[in-house]
């Protein structure tokens, strides 16, 4: 009979013989296609460089190491985009077609360990890009050299650049294994990047720092003055010195350091989510207790960088606008800025509950197959971190934190040394308490007991439509606002703002929703309980009804054959 | 002492959603055996090898190959495992040398020079040798097939599992494939492969079974199925020079003859009786002194029996 061979395991971190990144180092580094690529990207990379120089030297009649100096940037995004734009995409659209093709089911089969099956695509795919980037090194190389740029500045921001590429190559693998449509993954992986450097930046301004650290901008600004021309670079520099270090409650953090470690979160996050796809492709992304890991951390994270920030006033959008336009004696931030920061970050809470609450929540296909499987082993119940478990007490536990961190939040911003005399007293933790339980719990349990389907109508007629109309009602009249603000309080979304609206003593609403503002809060939230504790009670039926059906169910109808047996 | 089955499926059901696709499926095949799994399209063939190549969970069931649970012990079923799916996909952008010694380095079989040279052995098995640095994108239909087959002889499987292996192939290179399954089988590797095709499979495995709407209909040798089937089906047609009407009525009166009629001198009739049945429905046509000037009987072939199945159960 023939044997099988023994295969020894590819090992995870050997790069070099991973089958999976030699097939696209051959595929993708074919001589033809490479040399174009290397040659536009020299040609681009020269042109910058030479312009560059030339501008500085002979236009602005910089010194020989400061011309040399202005080629540093120019060169820097144009890496950028091959390696962020073209790689991601690369990376996501090559996964969908993979999966198109229909030889993802050969990859699954091989005898590698999931993590070697990862690195494999996530430095294989995008090897040309790569290849594309380090073509353009020696321009840098001789600019940094030349302009005399020191080792301590550069490192860092080539080390971040390294770093975010991954962090974004990643994004689209995961992109690429989720999505199964080749043009939507494509555009999901770039659409995440062009977020990342234009919607991050604006919930930075609103005390969401953290997510700017997804980025190599922080570590850029702090490069800056390193990679400018030195005159410019002194200016910037001067600029700078107003603003601290990275703090992370009463540590002190370079840009660097904190950027990687941020970064390096996701990044654990996102190999987790790829390996368990690959040992099982029917698998939950995140398991539960990586997914409330997950939302704690990005809390405290959230909260580490957001609260040191409070006293100096940097937290507040218009101390940006005061500093910008150098108006910053006597400035005092408003009531609203307050408000308005505490209900993002409540948004901002949700809506990451929600995600995770649909990573972690099985299909009815999963509970099943996880009873049949706790059926076969002799077990009554559900290991409780389970795929096939409830997600219940995970998204419980999740919106409690949410709501303690958007507590803390609000009641630092608010009773800070900027609004004297302010208080949040505890009894609004019991409201946002209330506000994160209704919405994440009402989530979960329409997913897990009628399925996506169903949750998607929801989101659309219930979280989106609603904001629509109102917004519609708002603009066409102002008589119409009250009535406008009763309909975006249906939307779950809007709640989190209303709590902080209606809950916190600072805030001046408009005189025409003063009143209506916060009884559609009461009004709404007390529907929402209502529909929770139903929804609730739907889930624990249907769920009792599938253990019923997957333990008592005995196969019936069964065409027993044995081959042998009709043989002889 | 009997040997481990190659395959061992028990209660085997594969649902999407209220969609059952498989429905309790329980089958044993020893090993050795070129095994065919025939149905519709629609049958569960696919889901029922997606299951056994570990690349789905089924709703319930135990799939045991070779000793090992697929379900528990996925790493070592792989290693077990050769599989060709279904319409044989290849990457577009490797050449046919190169997407080989892929699969041969990510099964780490041996040094670059023992991959080559079992590389080499491969595409001689599947007779490709001289499209050995063709790009996979530019092959025939049945080529692209041939070399799927040698990726999936590879690492020298014990349970290969071919998915509609057959689909698109010319007469020759059919024969071909019938001689290599038969050559593996030789070996000790057991072949479970699946056609929609009856006569196909009939042609190539020792045995098989016949799978519809999930369930399995009838398993055993081509005659074996047959029989189980309910095909002893058979339409005769009976030439008469005289006598037309009395032979008909005496005919319309035997237990196992149906959906009689008459044109000119025939007589044509649907006949579910035995053979000695069929005898002796012969000599009553004689003995009531029709004279009699052709006998004719003319047997379902697989296809009309698998369409009848698949009627029939679209009916019910």
């Amino acid at each position: 009979m023939n044997r099988p061979q023994e295969p020894t395991r590819p090992s995870g971190w050997n790069i070099g013989a991973n089958p999976i990144f030699r097939r696209y180092c051959r595929s993708r580094l074919r001589p033809q296609g490479l040399g174009v690529a290397l040659l536009i990207s020299v040609l681009i990379a020269g042109f910058l460089f030479f312009m560059s120089r030339a501008t500085g030297r002979y236009q602005a009649d910089l010194s020989m190491a400061d011309a040399e100096r202005a080629a540093v940037i120019p060169l820097l995004v144009f890496q950028a985009l091959i390696l962020f734009i073209f790689g991601t995409a690369q990376v996501a659209g090559g996964m969908t077609a993979e999966s198109d093709e229909g030889v993802i089911d050969y990859q699954r089969l091989i005898p590698m360990n999931p993590l070697a099956k990862v690195f494999g695509y996530l430095f294989g795919l995008p090897v040309r890009e790569y290849a594309m980037v380090f073509a353009t090194l020696p321009f840098t190389a001789w600019a940094l050299w030349q302009g005399e740029v020191a080792a301590n500045v550069w490192i860092p921001l080539y080390t971040v650049f390294f770093s975010s590429a991954l962090t974004y190559h990643l994004a689209g693998l995961v992109a690429g294994t989720v999505v199964k449509n080749r043009r939507w993954a494509f555009l999901v992986s770039i659409g995440l990047v062009f977020c990342l450097y234009t919607v991050i930046p604006q919930m930075a301004r609103f005390g969401l720092v953290f997510f700017k650290y997804l980025t190599i901008t922080p570590v850029f600004e702090e490069c800056l003055p390193g990679i400018l021309p030195k005159t410019a670079g002194s200016i910037v520099a001067t600029g700078q010195r107003l603003v601290p270090l990275v703090k992370f409650f009463n540590l002190d953090f370079s840009e660097t350091v904190f950027t990687l470690f941020s970064q390096g979160g996701l990044i654990l996050t996102f190999i987790v989510m790829l390996c368990r796809r690959w040992r099982r492709a029917e698998s939950l992304l995140l398991g539960k207790l990586w997914a409330a890991g997950l939302f704690i951390w990005v809390q405290i994270l959230l909260l580490g960088n957001a609260l040191p920030l409070i006293d100096p006033g940097n937290i507040f959008p218009s101390r940006e606008l005061t500093r910008r336009f150098r108006l910053t004696q006597g400035w005092q931030p408003e009531g609203w800025e307050a408000v308005a920061m505490s209900g993002i970050y409540g948004l901002a809470t949700l809506l990451l509950l929600f995600t995770l609450t649909k990573i972690i929540t099985p299909s009815s296909d999963i509970q099943i197959r996880g009873w049949r499987r706790a059926r076969k082993q002799g077990d009554t119940s559900l290991p409780f971190l389970s795929d096939a478990a409830t997600a219940f007490g995970i998204v419980l536990v999740m919106a409690l934190a949410g709501a303690g961190g958007w507590f803390v939040f609000t009641r630092a911003v608010v009773e800070s040394r900027w609004f004297p005399g302010q208080e949040v007293p505890l009894g609004v933790l019991g409201f946002f308490t209330v506000v994160m339980l209704t919405g994440g719990l009402g989530f979960h349990a329409l997913l897990e007991a009628r399925g996506g389907r169903v949750v998607g109508l929801a989101v659309i007629f219930v979280g989106i439509v609603p904001l629509m109309i109102g917004a519609i009602l708002s603009v066409s009249s102002n008589r119409l606002h009250p009535a406008a603000s009763w309909v975006f309080g249906i939307s779950p979304a809007s709640a989190p703002v209303y709590a902080s609206g209606t809950l916190l003593a600072l805030s001046e609403l408009p005189a025409s929703v003063a009143r209506a503002v916060p009884r559609a809060f009461y009004f709404w939230q007390a529907v929402s309980v209502l529909v929770t504790i139903w929804l609730i009670g739907r889930l624990h039926s249907t769920r009792k009804v599938i253990a019923k059906s997957a333990i008592s169910a005995r196969p019936t109808e069964t065409t027993e054959t044995n081959i042998t047996e009709n043989a002889s | 002492m009997q040997p481990t089955p190659a395959i061992d499926i028990r209660y085997l059901r594969v649902d999407y959603g209220n969609f059952v696709a498989v429905d309790d499926l329980t089958l044993t095949v020893p090993p050795g055996e070129v095994f065919g799994l025939v149905g519709p399209n629609g049958a569960g063939k696919t889901s029922t090898f997606r299951v056994l190549t570990t690349l789905m969970e089924p709703t319930y069931g135990e799939v045991i190959l070779s000793g090992v649970d697929v379900l528990e012990d996925i790493e070592t079923a792989r290693r077990i495992i050769g599989y060709m799916p279904d319409l044989a996909p290849v990457p577009s952008d490797l050449r046919v040398w190169e997407f080989l010694e892929f699969h041969a380095a990510a099964y780490h079989l041996g040094s670059r020079s023992q991959r080559r040279e079992r590389v080499a052995e491969c595409l001689e098995e599947v007779a490709l040798t001289d499209q050995r640095n063709s790009w996979c994108k530019e092959l025939s239909r049945g080529q692209t097939q041939r070399v799927v087959l040698a990726k999936t002889l590879l690492h020298r499987p014990s349970v290969l599992i071919l998915d509609e292996p057959a689909s698109g192939l010319d007469p020759l290179a059919r024969r071909d494939l019938r001689q290599a399954l038969r050559k593996l089988a030789a070996t000790g590797a057991t072949v479970f492969v699946s056609s929609h095709i009856l006569s196909e499979l009939a042609e190539m495995c020792s045995s098989l079974c016949v799978m519809n709407r999930g369930k399995l209909l009838a398993s055993g040798t081509a005659e074996e199925v047959r029989k189980q089937l309910g095909s002893n089906e058979r339409t005769i047609t009976v030439s008469l020079l005289d006598r037309h009407q009395d032979a008909a009525v005496w005919l319309k009166s035997q237990n196992a003859v149906h959906d009689l009629r008459t044109t000119g001198q025939q007589v044509l009739f649907g006949f579910t009786g035995s053979d000695d049945e069929q005898a002796d429905l012969m000599e009553g046509l004689i003995r009531l002194g029709a004279r009699m000037r052709a006998f004719e009987e003319k047997r379902s072939t697989f296809e009309d029996i698998l369409v009848e199945v698949a009627e029939t159960n679209r009916k019910s």
